[in-house]
């Protein structure tokens, strides 16, 4: 009983923040969103169901999310084979180790607006340095903002900068933490470098690795100011002149902030939210297979 | 069971903690006022002038850009928080915040009804919400067109600015004038930034544009309207644009490195284009009159949110700061057409030059015209439906859709956002 106590005490303070910062606010948005909410006048209707039941017939969710959805795959599976290689890397004997370390993270501390306008510049569509380097090629230029795809490849390439060497720290911990008898035995056993990773290296560091996924889904499914700030328009812009790279976060902060349309803003979170959910679901199942397995 | 208990009043304890430490501002005596605007206001000497005539206020300036600045005062009056104490409202956000006039100070208990005459009339009349005042006018946005001296020459056109300006009497002759530039211009440079800023200039000189005047969304039916959309989507089918919207890194770029001939100009758009340009557009750029004449396109309003803890002092900044000497010192500055009578009004103003522009004579290009711009009807949710028409301008640059299908889809994506809201 006592030692029990002493645990809760622990956790108040955790608790204690995360009623406040998190759980108050989302029950708020939940109430918010059963109803017709100005964001200026608040509250002006209880409408129920009503604001989701648009938001099913909405053409405009559904690009978000089918947006959201390609860059999220786009940029987590590059992103995650990309850390995986480099955590490789790191994990062989290597001149000044830690300064290497410390500067895969670089990218991740350097503040997201910076990266913003330095991707801005590269990726201009009139005056972009990547274009500049195409057009000297011979090539054709890329409309950046304009054409989907390539919109998607360019907010993809801004989220892998700043998180491959964040996730290739947590794989380079996970990876020193298996025997090196491991790989001496598979060494006598004549297995080459490759298959060494694949078949030790890769298996000892799955939790991680589904760790990473499960963060990676996360923050990909609310991926928000990257693609935003991509935006020559910046905070005005809805994520190119078709909505060609808006994302579900992005397109709540349209309805919320530039419609003044609280109360749909606060059903597209919750939409992320279930979104999210069935993603994390899914990953549960994955776990619970692997710890089955192992 | 004590648990939730203990839990609960910790979190009472903690909120008690946010709460005071959010509460207290300043050293005792002196009070501290926000004051937030987005652009060039040219308030930071003006500020400094009040603070040495109002000792025991001091002026906290809050600088950010034109949509983060409108959307953190929404959500700041929104959530009842964190509002400054004196705010600048552009005029296409303000029919939306006077829905929300109990969120501002009624100005007139402080006496602002007495200083109407201070003000152009509509000018005013834009700060009231029924019968309450809640905004004091600052500048108005004036029209003109600004062009580059070197690459009008380089193209074969006249370069005097009188010359120039009877080249294009009218937007038809303007695009006229993009076609005969275009012809031998210097490579990559394109005749404007793009359709959409030529599109809200052209909408600016009517009378009313997505909304009539009782509220209702006349967009399709604007036969004025789809003539401007056609027009500048023209400009953009046919290449004369450079796609660049102001207020974004990509026009900056271009305009210093001077890809782009004309730029459609209210007066607030040389202090744009004089920082981005630099001194190596000094003597490049000019100023004529603008297709059509005049109009106005923006122009703001000082308000006070009802949430400020000094009202009475935030009053008399705004009112200072919006005061014609004041309004007066911003034009010489910043070149921010004033909106008071007696300001634009003055010879000394009327007779004043821009060096930056060649010397244009800006005071009678601007000042002058103040007599007769008339404002375009701005209906409750203007911001909500522009952006959606810009965007359509945006989408026949890229060459996705062409001008008729872009109008529709503009006037339906409009009627969309507006039933979302």
């Amino acid at each position: 009983m006592g030692g029990r106590a002493a645990g809760y005490l622990l956790l108040a303070p955790f608790l204690v923040v995360f009623a406040v910062f998190g759980l108050l606010p989302m029950l708020f948005t939940a109430w918010v969103s059963l109803h017709d909410w100005h964001l200026l006048d608040g509250p002006r209707s209880f409408t129920g169901t009503g604001n989701y039941l648009r938001l099913l017939s909405d053409w405009r969710f559904y690009n978000a999310l089918g947006n959201t959805v390609s860059i999220f795959l786009l940029s987590t599976v590059v992103q995650l084979l990309a850390a995986l290689g480099l955590a490789a890397l790191l994990n062989r004997p290597l001149r000044a180790a830690t300064w290497w370390r410390a500067g895969v993270l670089l990218p991740n501390v350097v503040s997201v607006v910076a990266v913003a306008l330095v991707f801005g510049q590269l990726f201009g569509d009139t005056s972009g340095t990547v274009n500049a380097v195409l057009q000297s090629l011979g090539l054709d230029p890329v409309d950046w903002h304009g054409d989907r795809l390539a919109a998607h490849l360019a907010v993809s390439v801004m989220v892998i900068w700043r998180w491959t060497g964040y996730n290739a720290l947590l794989y380079l911990a996970a990876m020193q933490s298996i025997p090196q008898e491991r790989y001496d035995a598979a060494a006598l056993d004549g297995a080459s470098r490759w298959r060494a990773f694949w078949s030790i290296t890769v298996p000892g560091i799955r939790p991680t690795i589904l760790f990473t996924v499960v963060i990676s889904t996360i923050g990909g499914l609310q991926l928000f100011t990257e693609p935003q700030l991509f935006d020559p328009l910046g905070t005005a812009g809805t994520g190119g002149t078709d909505r060609q790279f808006q994302t579900l976060v992005m397109y709540l902060y349209e309805r919320g902030f530039t419609d003044y349309d609280a109360g749909y803003a606060a059903a597209v979170a919750w939409a992320v939210v279930a979104v999210s959910g069935i993603v994390v679901l899914v990953n549960f199942g994955l776990v619970r297979r692997m710890v089955a397995r192992s | 069971m004590s648990a939730p208990l203990r839990i609960s009043r910790l979190a009472a304890a903690l909120l008690l903690v946010l709460v005071l430490s959010c509460g207290c501002s300043g050293e005792s005596g002196t009070i501290r006022l926000t004051l937030a605007t987005f652009g060039e206001f040219g308030y930071r000497e003006l500020v400094e002038t009040f603070e040495r005539e109002n000792p025991g206020i001091t002026v906290v300036t809050r600088v950010t850009d034109f949509d983060s600045h409108h959307k953190a005062l929404a959500t700041a009056l929104g959530t009842g928080r964190g509002a400054p104490d004196v705010v600048a409202i552009e005029e296409q956000y303000l029919p939306s915040m006077r829905q929300a006039a109990d969120k501002f100070v009624d100005l007139s208990t402080f006496g602002a009804d007495k200083l109407r005459s201070r003000w152009a009339e509509w000018k005013w009349a834009g700060g009231l919400a029924g019968d309450r005042v809640i905004g004091l006018g600052t500048d108005m946005g004036g029209l003109a067109m600004c062009y580059r001296r070197d690459l009008f020459a380089a193209a074969g056109l006249p370069t005097d600015r009188e010359a120039v300006a009877r080249l294009w009497p009218t937007w038809r002759a303007f695009a006229g004038v993009a076609e005969q530039f275009a012809a031998s211009a210097p490579d990559g440079v394109h005749f404007t930034d793009s359709a959409a800023n030529v599109f809200q200039s052209m909408v600016s000189q009517l009378d009313h544009n997505y909304f009539a005047t009782d509220g209702s969304y006349v967009a399709g039916r604007n036969e004025r309207l789809k003539q401007a959309f056609t027009l500048a989507g023209l400009l953009g089918a046919r290449g004369h644009t450079a796609k660049v919207q102001p207020f974004t890194q990509e026009w900056s770029t271009a305009i210093r490195s001077g890809k782009v001939a004309t730029v459609s100009c209210p007066s607030w758009m040389l202090a744009l284009i004089r920082n981005a340009a630099g001194p190596h557009g000094e003597g490049r750029w000019d100023i004529a009159t603008v297709p059509g004449g005049t109009g106005n396109r923006g122009g703001s309003y000082l308000a006070i949110p009802a949430q400020t803890k000094h009202a009475r002092q935030a009053y008399r900044l705004a009112e200072w700061l919006t005061a014609p000497e004041q309004q007066r010192r911003s034009f010489l500055t910043t070149g921010l057409l004033p909106s008071c009578p007696e300001v634009y009004r003055d010879p000394a103003i009327r007779s004043r030059r821009d060096e930056y522009f060649s010397n244009a004579p800006v005071g009678k290009i601007y000042a002058a015209a103040a007599d007769k711009l008339r404002p375009t009807f701005r209906g409750v949710d203007d911001a909500k439906v522009r952006p959606r028409f810009d965007a359509a301008l945006g989408r026949i640059e890229e060459g996705a859709l062409g001008v008729p299908e872009a109008f529709r889809e503009a006037v339906e994506q409009g009627r969309e956002a507006l039933e979302g809201g």
